[in-house]
């Protein structure tokens, strides 16, 4: 009986060694920092002359499938002509919502995608452990940086480890209303805060929800909200946010946060708002159940298409400093894009894929009437009223502010605050609880370590 | 042929390739997990040994606390609601027509089967403070008053989603009671009527007792199930407002995933794991230990 124990016990240890070699990551040095390009191109170059006699070079492509823009760009743009391009290349497709999840999967198992859509939410690590490569070099060479206008918001650290169309840096965040809600209900469009206070309160009284915004996992606060709260009083705050250069027991942020409370207080975002998410809030004001919405212009083409009483006002100001034509908040950080693996067997296919990607979303983009940094050789059609009007009001400004949850927040950061931001919007937490919170996670903050 | 099979080298013979699998497919990826809760770990790279830290900084999370009354708050709804109301449902059923019995053992299973997004995205709709179905019907009877903002308002949340997650397995524990209720012999009833027992005495002193390991069986599906609750959370509020919301195992998940802290995350898992073990051990330690035969 003994003996047979044993056996046992040394098959099943057997087992557990070979389950662990079998599960253990391929890559040798994840944990070290950016490896050297140079060797990595040798290694290529390796590697790619013992493919060419395998037959078709396979690639592995993760993309964000979150909304129907990416999804058109997929199934519209990429997969269709990505052969005329890239004809001995076979492409294995995924698509998801949640890029970062799949990615520490990937990640675990030491075998990342070719290319992947990066976004900084969680492109720090995967930088940090040497697996995103610097692009630049090759784009240096192959020619692809000249197409880019705004060359300067592809860098993170002198480096560019992503590559987007640029539209992102267009797209800002906007207050979209119905001209009709406001006309019949004799409302001005307000210009300062305290004014459209009044005019929440108005819509209220009047049985008409005021807002409507994605508050669901604090989506809207964590974007846009808040900071546009923030520079509605003074814009040098939200950029010395991005700098680095305060923290959140400022003054001017407490008053931000306050403000959502207020509005969320008098019921502007409508009941279950902190739970709202992006589809219903887009429904609720396209079917006319909100005078307002507050969203980026990513969704202006869509909205100027199927709302005929559609408009859109300027924040509304809370103090002098701010001047609502000339200060706006810009998407985007330079680290969101299309990514490469630093040790993908066929790198050189990979950044060629990662360029023709971009080059797709710049077509995609460019004909939904958005602009873009990337140069397609296209005269750009013409555009419909309020984006025309939205465009022209952008190119005014003379303080762009970038989005600071997407360019100084670390992924704990910037989970927690839109954690906490939606808390904002209940009425039930306090502008001093959210800074007494978030100034604890925001002083462990990583980003610009 | 009984000699052999009831071998004890026989039993090691037939219980290996069972035993393989569960040491392959549940113990081994515990190592890992143990391993990894000792390390400062993002969910892309280590950097390096931190001891028992990550423990201390979980014992030392408020959210820590509170997902764990969240838990309890819903395992407590389903052993104390769901478990004696499924109970009753399947007495119920027992004095029904076969046709009656027939629709309802069908339909009984349809929440189960259905998809978690499904079921979740129903509630959602059932609690829409504005629209929904449960305001809509509380209003109608002019109850406005007690209309809320079911999945915002932190004193209603859990208890709204812990509806949800419990209403998909009622029909299910019901027919599970139901088919132990079958099992149990008429002739003891018969007696039991014979000698001036009513029916509440029958399902005390009969029912109850022969059910003993349905009981246990359903305890201690029900109460693991309702700890490791997560989809319907995830679902339905994404663990919020501001975390309100959030069960153990959804705690374990934002921390591993959504704040990067992946080493902090193993260590609520592994804290979960004793968790679950314990509760266990105190089932099968208090629950129906004896084998009850009249």
């Amino acid at each position: 009986m003994s003996k047979i124990l044993r056996v046992l016990s040394v098959m099943l240890c057997i087992i557990l060694v070979l389950s662990l070699s079998a599960c253990g990551s391929k890559s040798k040095d994840t944990t070290s920092g950016n490896t050297d390009n140079n060797q990595q191109s040798q290694q290529t170059e390796d590697k790619k002359e013992e493919n060419q006699n395998k037959g078709p070079v396979k690639l592995k492509l993760l993309t964000i499938s979150s909304d129907e823009s990416r999804q058109r760009i997929m199934d519209e743009y990429i997969k269709p002509n990505v052969g005329k391009v890239l004809p001995h290349v076979e492409i294995e497709y995924e698509g998801t919502a949640n890029v970062a999840d799949k990615m520490k999967v990937y990640n675990s198992s030491g075998d990342l995608p070719d290319v992947w859509y990066s976004g900084a939410d969680f492109a720090l690590p995967i930088i940090n452990a040497g697996n995103q490569l610097d692009l630049e070099p090759y784009m240096k060479e192959d020619g692809y940086l000249e197409k880019f206008k705004i060359k300067d918001a592809l860098y993170f650290r002198g480096k560019i480890y992503a590559i987007s169309s640029g539209a992102d840096a267009y797209f800002n965040p906007r207050i979209f209303y119905h001209k009709d809600i406001f006309a019949s209900n004799n409302i001005e469009v307000p210009t300062t805060f305290d004014e459209f206070v009044e005019v929440c309160k108005k819509l209220v009284n009047a049985g008409i929800q005021p807002i409507a915004t994605p508050g669901k996992g604090g989506w809207a606060p964590g974007f846009f909200l808040l900071q546009n709260m923030i520079m509605i009083e003074d814009p040098e705050v939200a950029q010395q946010i991005v700098d680095n250069k305060t923290d959140f027991a400022n003054p001017v942020i407490k008053n931000a946060a306050d403000r959502i409370v207020q509005l969320a207080k008098i019921g502007a975002f409508g009941q279950g708002a902190a739970n709202l998410d992006y589809g219903p809030a887009k429904e609720l004001f396209v079917q006319n159940k909100a005078a307002m919405y507050m969203m980026m212009t990513w969704e202006l083409p869509d909205l100027e298409a199927n709302v005929p009483d559609l408009d859109f006002f300027l924040w509304p100001k809370a103090s002098d400093k701010f001047d609502p034509n000339k200060v706006v908040q810009y998407w985007g950080s330079p680290l969101a894009g299309y990514a490469v693996y630093s040790k993908s067997a066929n790198l050189e296919d990979a950044i060629k894929l990662a360029e023709f990607c971009c080059e797709q979303d710049a077509l995609f983009f460019e004909s939904t009437g958005s602009l873009i940094s990337f140069n397609t050789g296209n005269q750009m059609a013409e555009l419909k009223p309020i984006q025309k009007k939205n465009v022209e009001h952008f190119e005014n400004t003379t303080t762009r502010i970038a989005t600071y949850h997407l360019n100084a927040l670390d992924t704990k950061c910037a989970t927690e605050h839109s954690n906490l931001g939606a808390n904002l919007m209940t009425g039930d937490y306090s502008a001093e609880q959210f800074v007494e919170d978030f100034n604890k996670v925001w002083l462990e903050n990583t980003w610009f370590d | 042929m009984n000699k052999y099979f009831s071998t004890k080298t026989s039993i090691f013979i037939f219980a290996f390739p069972g035993l393989l699998l569960f040491t392959a497919f549940v113990i081994f990826p515990l190592i890992p997990e143990l391993i990894i809760s000792l390390q400062n770990h993002d969910g892309f790279a280590s950097s390096g040994y931190v001891g028992i830290k990550n423990y201390i900084d979980v014992f030392q999370s408020s959210m820590f606390w509170k997902s764990n009354r969240n838990t309890i708050i819903i395992v407590l709804m389903s052993t104390l609601i769901t478990l004696p109301f499924s109970f009753i449902l399947a007495l119920l059923l027992d004095t029904q027509t076969s046709g009656v019995r027939r629709f309802f053992k069908a339909s009984s299973v349809f929440p189960a089967v259905l998809s978690v997004t499904v079921i979740a995205q129903m509630w959602v709709a059932i609690y829409e403070p504005q629209w929904g179905l449960l305001n809509s019907v509380l209003r109608a009877v002019g109850l406005e008053s007690w209309t809320r903002e079911w999945l915002t308002d932190k004193n209603t949340v859990v208890f709204a989603i812990g509806t949800a997650f419990l209403w998909q397995y009622i029909g299910f524990n019901m027919l599970l009671f139901y088919t132990g209720l079958k099992s149990i012999p008429r002739t003891y009833y018969e007696a039991a009527l014979i000698d001036g027992a009513g029916p509440v005495k029958c399902t005390i002193k009969i029912t109850i007792p022969l059910l003993q390991d349905v009981i246990k069986y359903l305890l201690v599906i029900s109460v693991l199930g309702s700890m490791a609750m997560f989809a319907h959370v995830e679902v339905m509020t994404l663990g919020g407002p501001g975390g309100i919301a959030r069960t153990i195992v959804y705690q374990l998940y934002y921390t591993a995933f959504m704040t990067s802290e992946f080493g902090k995350g193993c260590a609520y898992a592994v804290i979960f794991v004793i968790e679950c073990l314990i509760i266990t051990l105190i089932i099968n330690r208090f629950v129906a230990r004896e084998r009850i035969e009249y």
